[in-house]
């Protein structure tokens, strides 16, 4: 029992020995990012701390914020584990004390975080995790940004472009079996049934599958004329080998998704013609953000181009939410969690960002930077992605 | 100095609230009692029975979506809502339980995964009750610091039961299962089913834990439950020490506290969290507790043994001429070959009859289907009126026939006192809950059960060992206690294979004086499988001779002594 | 349909049999297993990628290199996470073997990268289609190899000195050591050839599952469920039900749906074990009184 006791210590001791020291007037600003590192996700995670830490290089490199603070990136493995990720997200704010903490890949893990943001009133940015719900909280003040796609809009721009610029009228659908295609499930059905079109089936799958041939032949004999998936690269690029296996050549309209690792490595020249969405390019023209970015990329995490990038969209997306953050906090002239996340809904100064120009980012009612204004609709082709018209 | 550790460290643990408003530091601290709550039911199961479960995270999932359920969608108050889940999960596990505790070892580990992994996929596939993969938002939850308060609460109080149990006739039955199945069984005792029991008691508690981790979260989703969650149950219940009863609180501390200290290495953590696992099995092969603490058996002091201990009371023998035992036209194949064939015996309600035989005869199977063990091929035994072929070993046992083995089974975690016990108390194991909540009902029996095996350890000469492991017994006494096992079950027939075996002359003098002071005081009827002629020919009323599985010979030790068939069959195996 | 079913449930399935006799082959020397077997079938993919890809080697060097790397890999699990606790009673190797695999795991995500990558194969380029459905000839390759190796490994043991020594330490240990069989070796080699074979699934699946960390997770699973329906101490019996798991699996997700997959299929697990409580051709152990 005694050494119950004493380990109990030790623990205590330990804890608060690893606990940051109270932090003097020029200590660094510290930003927590709270994603998936390790397990099957973790490229997203990578991906997120990539954007953050090169815009915090950038405002680093200016002076820092707040006469002089300079800030550093905190990161912390959720594991995809909600629980995980509930504990993650209180050490970021109560020992590290983070001014803001970006979120990742994981819907279930953003909304088993929301009421700790709300409890401890610390701004909550969204890289990724799209999950309508997770911006759109009930909560009263919010404390929860996205710079990042939200479901509801990318599936209305999905719908769009199946039956407008495809023109076609039976589309399937293909999710995986996660929180992530279920938020899809009800955002498709919803847009579908305003537009009066049925869907022919839904079809799903899960994680690590490697053959989707099954789904597909059902949608096939279902008469299905387009396919739209929500799918990770892994599974997205098993549903365009299955395609080819089937021997179909039916039209594919994808969630962003399957831009998050290789795609076009893992099939080849299967992707050509799959178009999807897009928050951010980096194939094309680049704005003069984007051309300081692809060479902090190649410089500091030696990415030779934008093929080699594996997932653009979180890069982008923290990048820009970044940016905005550092804005916040200057207007607000504080860390302080509420003035930042005031200032965040009222940001004075419009933004010229990566993705587009904000101005202003978020408003009371909307916190969502990005809407299907901004997405943008692309095609793999020989690897490389080409952006399509949309209408 | 045990229980001011106690309570220093139950101080500490509810004092925390008040030292500090860090809200990590709490929420650490209740994921600390949710595991402890979860680890110190598994200890119930594998570190007292000796079972392993890798599906404990479903228990855990079906408690907590239960409780979400109940309170979200029925409206009901969350302390019923969280009762609700416990019972619940409970139910479960009874069902589970059933059938995978028909295996074991791998196989009852692959049995448990594939449980976790279907209630997983269904929690994720039933999106109308269980919101599907998003999981169920909004429970109504209590602020952090309720909610640690009243998990460690629980979590203290789980531990307390588990105290409890273990000092019960419960807990003697499920290291009795574990130590040795086959003298627990020859006790009376349902190994099935007293694991069934461990299993579900270990399945509720998971379920409580469930329960207030959904309430603690306010939103559950089945990626809380996987595997993954059922290994790190395992693992900090083997970190922290199987089978102690602070085992569970130490693994739970290290195993949360320890990660916390490494989450800002990131990329290398989990590298360091398995070098560390690996490195503390080495040092720990016992646990923590188990390292730190030293092996101290958790069994209760024998009572002193009153003056004068009276032998135990007359058995149940009505006296009635004819046959107690009547084994009739007995045989027995094993692949092909005969055992046993036409073997017919009477043994009568007093006296001693032995059995004997060159190696290989069939005595100790004829044994192993007196006591159940085996199920005759053709034949029938019957004890008094009942029939015994076809029955388990437990029931034969409950019948009133006991018996020892060629190597004497002792449950060796337990201390001498407690083997007795056991065989006192039998199948009568009382009330579970009771047996959890230390009833002075239980505790008095308690007392009892104490007082006659003190008794009969007395009787035997034992008594100085009386609070020993049995496992620290000397090889003669092993023998004497499995005896003393077997009489405390006060049985009708007591079968003993080979008594003698490994004892000096001295010894096998003691044997003799107290088998005949046995029989000469109303003790049971006694089946003797023995090699010792000496033994045999000193104290048997009747002898029967197997010889390749039939029998040669049967009458008092002059006849079979001038027997010319055993006079052949020995002098033919003795070459 | 039907066709594409079965070929795709018999060549994961007979990769589950592969993998699973694996755990069959240390069962039986040792009554210990690696329960995270799973990372050697990883291991072999990252290792057969890495050679053959990020050194450019061609395939059979690659492989040559892959097969010594892995035998190295079992031993090395067994003199670290096994041998010390070599037929105790304590299931601390079931522990370490775990540990193992988060350390093993871990390490390759450190050096190999955190997204899957493409292990490029002549025999995944181009669908063979038949009627409305089709398949890669990989997925023929695979349960040929993965039978020839079945078949191999029962050769071993049943015709050559050596396997027959192996089997005669599974049979009765004691009696071995008396024959002067050197125990902790024939653990060792068993060690080894269960992580070989876990590393030829690894490479056969690669071109398939493609390239990444945490490929082996899932597989090592199913795995474990098939040497268990099988019967631990039953190669046969493993190989059988090896291939009917793949079948079933791959009949249920083309004609229920993915979803009810897994349910369905370990629910059989469950099943199976309660009518024949040691494996499908597994015999119950006498009992030992």
């Amino acid at each position: 029992m005694r050494y119950v006791c004493s380990l109990l210590l030790a623990c205590a001791v330990a804890l608060s020995l690893s606990a940051a020291s109270p932090a003097p007037a020029a200590s660094p600003l510290k930003i927590g990012l709270a994603a998936a590192v390790s397990g099957g996700s973790a490229a997203s995670g990578e991906a997120i701390k990539r954007g953050i830490q090169i815009a915090i290089d950038e405002i680093n490199a200016k002076g820092g914020l707040l006469g002089g603070r300079k800030l550093e990136l905190v990161i912390r493995d959720d594991e995809g584990n909600p629980a995980k990720g509930v504990t993650i997200a209180r050490e970021l704010v109560e020992r590290e004390k983070v001014a803001a903490v970006f979120g990742g890949l994981h819907t279930t893990v953003a909304l088993a975080q929301v009421p700790v943001w709300h409890e401890l009133k610390t701004p909550y940015m969204g890289a990724w995790a799209a999950g309508t719900n997770i911006a759109q909280n009930g909560k009263k003040p919010n404390y929860v940004f996205r710079v990042s796609a939200n479901d509801d809009y990318a599936d209305r721009y999905l719908t769009r472009y199946a039956l407008d610029t495809l023109k076609k009228t039976k589309p399937g659908l293909l999710l995986e079996n996660t929180a992530w295609g279920q938020s899809n499930e009800v955002g498709l059905l919803k847009w579908l049934a305003e537009r009066k079109v049925k869907h022919v089936g839904i079809e799903k799958f899960n994680w690590n599958d490697p053959d989707m041939s099954p789904q597909l032949l059902r949608l096939k004999n279902a008469g299905a004329d387009v396919v739209i998936m929500v799918a990770n690269a892994p599974e997205g690029a098993q549903v365009v080998k299955s395609r080819a296996k089937i021997g179909w050549a039916v039209p594919m309209v994808a969630h962003w998704g399957i831009s998050g690792g290789r795609f076009a490595e893992l099939t080849g020249d299967l992707s050509d013609g799959v178009a999807f969405l897009q928050t951010y390019s980096f194939f094309g023209k680049q704005n003069e953000r984007g051309q300081a970015l692809l060479k902090a990329l190649k410089d500091k995490y030696g990415v030779k181009g934008p093929e080699d990038i594996i997932a653009p969209v979180g890069t982008a997306n923290a990048y820009d939410g970044m940016h905005l953050i550092a804005l916040a906090v200057a207007q607000a002239g504080s860390a302080d969690g509420a003035k930042v996340r005031d200032a965040l809904e009222s940001l004075q100064a419009p933004y010229a960002g990566l993705i587009k120009t904000y101005k202003p980012p978020f408003t009371a009612d909307q916190h969502d930077a990005l809407t299907d204004d901004d997405y943008i609709m692309v095609v793999w082709k020989g690897g490389k992605i080409v952006p399509v018209a949309t209408k | 100095m045990r229980r001011i550790g106690w309570i220093i460290l139950a101080a500490a643990v509810f004092g925390l609230p008040l030292a500090t408003a860090n809200t990590y530091y709490l929420y650490v601290g209740a994921s600390v009692g949710l595991l402890t709550i979860v680890t110190a039911g598994l200890n119930i199961l594998t570190g007292f029975t000796g079972q392993i479960s890798l599906g404990h995270a479903g228990f855990c999932a079906i408690g907590a979506y239960l409780a979400a359920i109940l309170t979200v969608g029925a409206g009901l108050h969350p302390a019923a809502a969280a009762l609700a889940a416990v019972a619940g999960a409970a139910a479960v596990g009874v069902v589970v339980a059933g059938a995978a505790l028909r295996v074991s070892g791998p196989y009852l580990a692959m049995v448990t995964i594939a449980f976790g992994i279907i209630v997983e996929g269904v929690l994720v596939e039933w999106v109308g009750l269980t919101g599907g993969p998003g999981g169920i938002f909004d429970i109504p939850k209590p602020t952090l610091a309720q909610g640690y308060l009243i998990i460690c609460a629980v979590a203290a109080c789980a531990l307390w039961l588990v105290r409890n149990l273990r000092a019960s006739p419960w807990g003697r039955a499920f290291l009795a299962v574990r130590s040795s199945e086959v003298a627990a069984e020859s006790l009376g005792l349902s190994a099935y089913f007293v694991r069934i029991v461990a299993f579900t008691i270990s399945a509720g508690f998971a379920g409580a834990s469930g329960a207030l981790f959904a309430f603690l979260n306010g939103y559950i989703s089945p990626d809380s439950f996987g595997l993954q969650t059922s290994i790190l149950y395992l693992l900090a219940l083997l970190f922290g020490g199987v089978g102690t009863v602070a085992g569970p609180l130490a693994g739970s501390l290290v195993l949360t506290v320890l990660p916390e200290l490494l989450t800002s290495l990131v990329d290398y953590r989990l590298i360091l969290y398995g070098l560390l696992l690996l490195t503390s099995i080495y040092w720990l092969p016992a646990g923590l507790v188990g390292a730190l603490a030293g092996r101290r058996a958790a069994g209760f002091a024998a009572a002193p043994a009153p003056p004068a201990a009276a032998p135990s009371d007359a058995p149940a023998a009505e006296g009635q001429p004819g046959a107690l035992l009547e084994v009739a036209g007995v045989g027995i194949a094993f692949g092909g070959v005969a055992a046993l064939a036409e073997v017919s015996v009477q043994v009568p309600a007093t006296g001693i009859h032995a059995i004997i035989g060159p190696n290989g005869a069939g005595k100790t199977t004829l044994l192993n289907i007196l006591s159940g063990f085996y199920s005759p091929g053709s034949g029938t035994v019957r004890l008094g009126r009942e029939a015994v072929s076809g029955r388990p070993p437990y029931a034969v046992a409950r019948l009133g026939i006991a018996r020892t083995f060629q190597t004497a089974q002792l449950f060796g975690d337990l201390t001498v006192a407690e083997n007795v016990a056991v065989g006192i108390a039998g199948r009568r194991l009382g009330n579970v809950l009771g047996a959890m909540l230390g009833a002075p009902a239980v505790r008095r029996r308690e007392r009892r059960l104490a007082e006659e095996s003190g008794a009969l350890l007395a009787a035997a000469g034992l008594a100085e060992w009386a609070d020993r492991p049995a496992d620290a017994l000397p090889a003669g006494s092993r023998r004497r206690l499995e005896i003393v096992r077997a009489l405390a079950t006060r049985p009708t027939l007591l079968l003993l294979d080979e008594p003698a075996a490994g004892l000096g002359p001295t010894e096998i003098r003691e044997l003799i004086a107290e088998l005949s002071a046995l029989r000469d005081h109303g003790g049971p009827a006694i089946i003797l499988v023995e090699h010792h002629m000496d033994l045999v020919m000193a104290i048997s009323d009747r002898i029967t001779v197997l010889d390749y599985g039939r029998v040669i010979a049967e009458g008092s030790p002059g006849e079979v002594r001038r027997h010319p068939g055993v006079i052949e069959a020995y002098l033919g195996a003795a070459g | 349909m039907l066709v594409q079913l079965l070929v795709t449930g018999l060549a994961l399935g007979s990769m589950y049999g592969l993998v699973a006799l694996g755990y069959h082959i240390t069962w039986v020397t040792s009554r210990t297993m690696n329960f995270a077997q799973g990372t050697a079938v990883m291991a072999g993919a990252v290792v057969a990628y890495g050679c053959h890809v990020g050194l450019g080697w061609p395939l059979l060097p690659s492989l040559a290199v892959t097969l010594a790397a892995l035998a190295a890999y079992g031993i090395a699990i067994e003199r670290i996470a096994v041998y010390p606790f070599f037929r105790t009673a304590s299931p601390a190797w079931l522990l370490s073997t775990i540990a193992c695999g988060i350390i093993a795991e871990n390490t390759a995500m450190l050096l190999f990268g955190k997204d899957a990558r493409a292990f490029p194969s002549a025999l995944t380029q181009q669908p063979i289609l038949v009627g409305g459905a089709g398949f890669y000839p990989q997925e023929l390759l695979i349960p040929v190899v993965g039978l020839c190796l079945v078949a191999g490994v029962q050769y071993f043991y049943h015709r050559t000195s050596y396997g027959k020594q192996l089997k005669a330490v599974a049979w009765n240990a004691e009696a071995a050591s008396l024959m002067g069989i050197h125990i902790p070796r024939a653990v060792m080699a068993a060690y080894a050839l269960s992580a070989v074979l876990a590393a030829v699934a690894g490479v056969l699946l690669a071109p398939i599952l493609n390239v990444a960390a945490t490929m082996g997770t899932i597989i090592g699973l199913k795995a474990f469920a098939v040497a268990i329906i099988g019967g631990l101490e039953s190669a046969p019996g493993i190989i059988v039900a090896g291939l009917a798991y793949g079948l079933v699996e791959s009949l249920v997700a083309g004609y229920l749906s993915t979803g009810a997959r897994e349910i369905v299929g370990f629910a059989l697990v469950i099943l199976v074990l309660i009518i024949r409580p040691w494996g499908l051709l597994g015999s119950r152990p006498t009992r030992r009184v």
